[in-house]
């Protein structure tokens, strides 16, 4: 078959999938991997989730202007109230992830206030290479692990869990898929021990806005948590581990420890 | 750890959305966003102020989001502000609306952090070195994304209409062709050649400046 159009590579390069018989093709072709790999550089340096269209707007404290006028010598100043009915207080309690493949800084000292929204289109595609075996071309490193099977199911995706707020704490979590269809989250949680309360397991969608229960799990072992039945990974990719108070309340705390989005 | 965990007592909220506009003040009606473009562009201080009200908070989130709250994001958020009025006279209201241009240098506020946090680290581990007398090797790697980062950003700056408007619905909305087509009303075919031409210039931006830059 002939190469792949230059317009279609370049969509490839943006993650976008791809037709049939480009896909099948690209398989195949180094060379047309070649250039994909060369145009995707900038992608990957331009559509990170950092630069992203604004998301939730967080209202600055008061010193902000203060340096802005000093540095401007402008004597007009923003009304107090029509900057609060801009940039209401944030509106989710959700930490963030932690950023990647940021310079090491200096951790922010105060309780973190935002989300940062996660890619879409990626982490689904990702998962709809792997549900129909197209492995092996431009999936990363994470991939390679995974299609093992052994007696337990067949593993369809897996995070690693990176502490939030400086909690310590760590994991890894995949998907494992049995022969019957039934799925399971296999969780090892690297957490300290709870005095009172315990850790819940969610699993979020990209924008953290809806969640879903997956279970109880203790720090410091593996647990296996069966996953609900049409559960749609690609809509709930982000494994989270949350701190749960015993106060009745069946509702995220807001105090996460870990966190991961499910790649395949 | 045990404070860590303590309980903060925040909840999950669904977002909330502020519907109630900002009231007149003394009368007069407020100017609407392009108006607010307009004077900023002519170097009216109330038109700086009005459009802190405004999208002081998108731009801050954008910053709270790369860095978490604190001094850098302050410092971006500020530094948007200074070069965007220090730099007023490149506003131009027809290529697009206030808080867009507002965004695009906050995109470059965070790559320029990034890029003087690597050049800091590099300064460390190279300090580190010297001090260990150890065997030169090699220097500290200039981390290639960060640099290329920069670059590119000023690369899109070059970009006219409507050609910067699409990639950056790619880019920073992560909208398929399809969508990005639906949005802006070109034809398909428009869309993935001026997607094709751009990751064309990137591509060679980076070959260009960013091989010498890495050298």
């Amino acid at each position: 078959m002939p190469h792949c159009t230059p317009e279609q590579l370049s969509l490839a390069a943006l993650r976008e999938p791809l037709p049939e018989t480009d896909r099948a093709h690209l398989d195949g072709c180094a060379e047309c991997r070649a250039e994909v790999a060369s145009l995707r550089r900038g992608v990957d340096a331009l559509a990170v989730p950092q630069l992203a269209a604004p998301g939730a707007a967080v209202l600055p404290p008061p010193s902000v202007w203060a340096g802005i006028a000093a540095a401007t010598g402008v004597t007009t100043a923003p009304r107090p109230e029509a900057l609060a009915a801009a940039a209401p207080p944030p509106p989710v309690a959700v930490p963030p992830a932690p950023a990647v493949d940021v310079p090491p800084a200096a951790a922010p000292e105060r309780a973190p206030a935002a989300v940062v929204p996660l890619r879409t289109r990626r982490s689904r595609l990702l998962l709809a290479a792997a549900a129909s075996l197209v492995v092996g071309v431009g999936i990363g490193a994470g991939a390679v692990a995974l299609g093992t099977g052994d007696d337990d199911g067949l593993a369809v995706a897996a995070a690693a869990l990176d502490p939030l707020a400086g909690s310590g704490a760590s994991g890894q979590a995949r998907v494992v898929e049995r022969d019957d269809g039934s799925r399971a989250l296999e969780l090892t949680l690297d957490a300290a021990p709870l005095d009172e309360g315990y850790y819940e397991v969610w699993l979020l969608d990209e924008a953290v806005a809806r969640l879903v229960p997956v279970g109880v799990v203790q720090g410091g072992g593996d647990t296996t948590l069966e996953l609900p039945p049409g559960l749609d990974l690609g809509e709930y990719p982000v494994v989270d581990v949350s701190v749960e108070p015993l106060d009745g309340d069946p509702s995220h705390s807001g105090e996460s420890v870990v966190r991961g989005v499910l790649e395949s | 750890m045990t404070d860590l965990l303590e309980r903060g007592g925040v909840r999950v909220r669904v977002g909330r959305v502020s519907s109630d506009g900002v009231p007149p003040l003394g009368g007069t009606p407020e100017p609407d966003d392009a108006e607010v473009g307009r004077r900023f562009a002519a170097g009216d201080e109330q038109a700086l102020a009005r459009a802190y009200e405004r999208f002081a908070g998108q731009v801050h989130g954008m910053a709270v989001r790369a860095f978490g709250p604190g001094p850098d994001a302050e410092d971006v958020t500020q530094q948007v502000f200074v070069s965007a009025w220090t730099g007023r006279t490149g506003y131009r209201p027809e290529q697009g609306p206030l808080p867009a241009w507002l965004v695009g240098i906050c995109r470059h506020k965070i790559a320029d952090t990034w890029a003087r946090r690597d050049r800091q680290r590099r300064a460390t581990e190279a300090a580190v070195t010297e001090a260990r007398s150890a065997a030169n090797t090699t220097g500290p790697q200039v981390d290639t994304v960060v640099a290329d980062r920069v670059l590119l950003l000023g690369e899109l700056e070059q970009l006219g209409q409507p050609q910067r408007g699409i990639i950056e619905l790619a880019f920073f909305e992560d909208l398929t062709h399809t969508q990005i087509a639906e949005r802006t009303g070109l034809p398909l075919g428009t869309v993935k050649s001026h997607i094709r031409r751009t990751l064309e210039r990137l591509r060679t931006r980076l070959e260009v400046d960013g091989a010498a830059l890495h050298a």
